[in-house]
């Protein structure tokens, strides 16, 4: 059988990343990916709802990135508002996101030293910047250097994006009441970068983005590793478990094709997981052997478990000031702002971490104020009609707290149409949390009221996840018995496996995890060529 | 003609032609997008959807900037949402309109539909969480209609722009 020297599960921002630095490095690589190709000509991006079935009133439109067969998974024992993202499509998550792309502050890596909770990164932010700067200019990055100290910036930007009426009011208020409002820093292009044209404003980054303007592993990263030809990619691929040698190496990966159902293996020296969060762990625990009889690499038990993510919640403002305007073309590139984390600037809180807000993320299309607004009848119907110029989204981001007791597991006794056992999950916010999100509750609905408008807001519903930023489950850290990885993603009881998706994280901040996740995996990739030619691996 | 309607046309003919384009690139065939006008009622039956389409068009109307839900069809959008939804969405709706045809029958349509609207933010009784389903398929059907996008909102996106005009007006800096 063909030994490639690195076999990549998964193909979304880490696996992408990881693929396309280590075939430009030398390397013969294989990816393997549960979901299919997905190609623009199949978006339904800029259907209109009337074309579509259901009016993609029932996700027609992302209906393709979402395969039932390969998404099973069962909540238990968990509390009400919290989901996982189950995207399986070549490309993963980076075919269905909004492309804000934050790097973490050198604080987001000392929780325990600054603040008491969690642990401490392996590693720095020094140690990841070089990465962090490495990315931004390989995937194309708009926005620019606000000189925060909690959000360090990038040498290299694409010019930011023109802000809209509502945001400019939002910057007004924000900086009355001391809250920073910036330009969002995202992985869309405003001007031609790369081969690839800038962005159309269209307003559909979420629904899959027909020019390859937002940032995506197919139209991005794929292409550079196929053109050293030594990359090779099999779709449909459902890893069912990593085998290992007799001393305890991963060898192997046995998956199952989704066309023929065909179980096969494949072989490599190097094994990179990078199948996010819930897919890490689930494939982890399922490779049971018996030099890894609770999961591979897991002797300490930890693989599955510190699952946390984003908690959050939405706030719409419907403002005085430009309800009735003139109707105009507000779409974009969805959020053109970005309100950095603003707690730590004032008074001492009783508890750790912060918020960020997202603004303007969701469609300019569907009034979503007639969803709230009371009665019926011509009067509803006109002020539906004079409040939709004026609004403004506010999508909150708060830290989630990692917790050993909150953890996906895998259940035997229930598998998928492959017969692979499904993930299960298991969250409870913990006092932290429930305290950050008060305080976030109260800030936010201060906020609104100073904006002045109608107001429609989720927050009285309780905080809700994880906003498709889950992370954790296969943490590193410094302590070999208190974590999965070291700092470069290394499995500390396999050498030649990494994980470099989000479930790496030992801790997670307000920000958004994707620019840190390729951040960590190029740093891996680079590690992973070092330790080759040195012949460690 | 002004140059901006001669704009507005130009565009959506372009608009209408890269539609079909697209559809016949996809391989769809032409029934994959619903339209009202070949619909045949599959949950109610007619005489429920002419009441249904009578309190629709009370819930948002035709006025004199747009018309309402009657003319964007909802109550044919509703009939096919609600005969594609589980059983117990269907056992739903099957309650609420036994519950509203009674009302109508002892007084009529425009009290039956303002006593369901009585407690919109607390309903307790079947007519009154009835109204709160309506009136969410009135929205969503309408609203996502093309009457809905285009006259009613006057919706000006889901357009190719080859730059983004920012806010410009001082009063809002």
């Amino acid at each position: 059988m063909h030994i490639y020297d690195v076999c990549v599960i998964g193909s979304g921002a880490a696996g992408g990343v990881m693929a396309k630095e280590l075939c430009e490095g030398g390397a013969e690589v294989i990816m393997l990916e549960a979901g299919e190709e997905v190609p623009p000509a199949r978006f339904l991006s800029h259907k209109w709802p009337y074309e579509l079935p259901y009016r993609g009133l029932r996700d027609e439109k992302q209906a393709p990135f979402y395969p039932k067969d390969i998404s099973a998974i069962r909540y238990q024992d968990t509390d009400s508002g919290i989901g996982v993202d189950r995207v399986r499509v070549l490309g993963g998550r980076t075919l269905h996101w909004n492309a804000v792309t934050l790097r973490y502050a050198p604080r987001d890596f000392r929780e325990r030293t600054l603040a008491g909770i969690e642990e401490d990164w392996p590693l720095s932010y020094q140690e990841l910047a070089p990465w962090y700067e490495h990315i931004e200019q390989t995937i194309g990055v708009c926005g620019q250097d606000d000189h925060l100290e909690i959000l360090p910036a990038g040498k290299h930007y694409l010019p930011p994006l023109p802000w809209r009426c509502s945001e400019h009011v939002l910057a007004r208020v924000g900086k009355s009441m001391g809250i920073p409002v910036i330009p969002v820093r995202k992985a869309v292009l405003t001007l031609p970068y790369d081969q690839r044209p800038p962005c159309h404003y269209c307003g559909h980054c979420m629904d899959g983005c027909d020019v390859s303007s937002i940032f995506t592993t197919p139209d991005c990263v794929l292409p550079k590793a196929r053109a050293t030809g030594r990359f090779t990619l099999r779709q449909n691929a459902v890893a069912r478990e990593i085998l290992t040698d007799s001393s305890g190496r991963a060898q192997a990966v046995s998956f199952i094709d989704r066309i023929t159902r065909s179980e096969e293996q494949v072989r490599a020296r190097v094994f990179a997981v990078c199948c996010a969060t819930i897919e890490s762990a689930r494939l982890l625990l399922n490779s049971k052997s018996p030099q890894h009889p609770d999961g591979l690499g897991n002797s300490n038990g930890v693989v599955g478990h510190y699952l946390h993510g984003h908690i959050g919640g939405g706030v719409s403002v419907y403002l005085d000031e430009l309800a009735s305007t003139k109707p105009v073309n507000q779409d974009g590139a969805t959020d053109h702002v970005y309100v950095p984390r603003y707690n730590q600037l004032s008074g001492k809180r009783d508890y750790a971490g912060g918020w960020g807000i997202q603004v303007n993320f969701e469609s300019y299309m569907f009034p979503d104020q007639a969803q709230h607004l009371r009665g019926y009848g011509a009067p509803f119907k006109a002020e539906v009609r004079r409040l939709q110029p004026g609004y403004l989204f506010l999508g909150t981001f708060c830290k989630a707290v990692s917790a050993r007791e909150n953890y996906v597991a895998v259940d035997p006794h229930q598998t998928d149409a492959y017969g692979i056992p499904i993930p299960v999950i298991h969250y409870r916010f913990g006092e932290n949390d429930r305290a950050l999100w008060r305080d976030h509750n109260a800030s936010l609905q201060q906020l609104a009221s100073r904006l002045k408008g109608t107001v429609f807001s989720s927050l009285d519903n309780g905080p809700g996840g994880f906003a498709s930023h889950e992370v954790g489950t296969v943490r590193m850290g410094k302590d070999p018995q208190t974590s999965a990885l070291n700092g470069f993603c290394q499995a500390h009881e396999v050498k030649n496996l990494f994980v470099t998706d989000g479930s790496s994280f030992t801790t997670s901040s307000e920000k958004n995890p994707t620019l840190t996740i390729m951040a960590l995996s190029a740093r891996a990739a680079d590690y992973i060529k070092q330790q080759r030619r040195l012949n460690a691996l | 003609m002004k140059r901006r309607q001669a704009l507005k046309i130009v565009t959506l003919g372009a608009l209408a032609e890269a539609a079909s384009q697209s559809v016949a690139a996809h391989g769809l065939a032409s029934g994959y997008a619903w339209t009202p006008g070949d619909h045949h009622l599959a949950f109610f039956s007619e005489d429920e959807n002419r009441m249904i389409d009578e309190l629709m068009e009370m819930i948002i109307p035709a006025d004199d900037h747009s018309p309402g839900a009657h003319a964007a069809q909802v109550s044919l959008f509703a009939d096919l949402m609600v005969s594609t939804s589980d059983v117990a969405e269907q056992q739903r709706w099957r309650r609420g309109l036994e519950a509203m045809q009674e009302e109508v029958s002892r007084s009529s349509t425009a009290q039956a539909l303002a006593k369901a609207a009585a407690n919109e933010s607390h309903p307790e009784t079947e007519l009154e969480r009835f109204f709160v389903v309506l009136k969410r398929m009135t929205v969503d059907g309408y609203y996502t209609s093309e009457i809905g996008i285009h006259q009613d909102l006057n919706y000006q996106g889901n357009a190719y722009l080859s730059e983004f005009p920012g806010c410009e007006h001082e009063a809002h800096h």
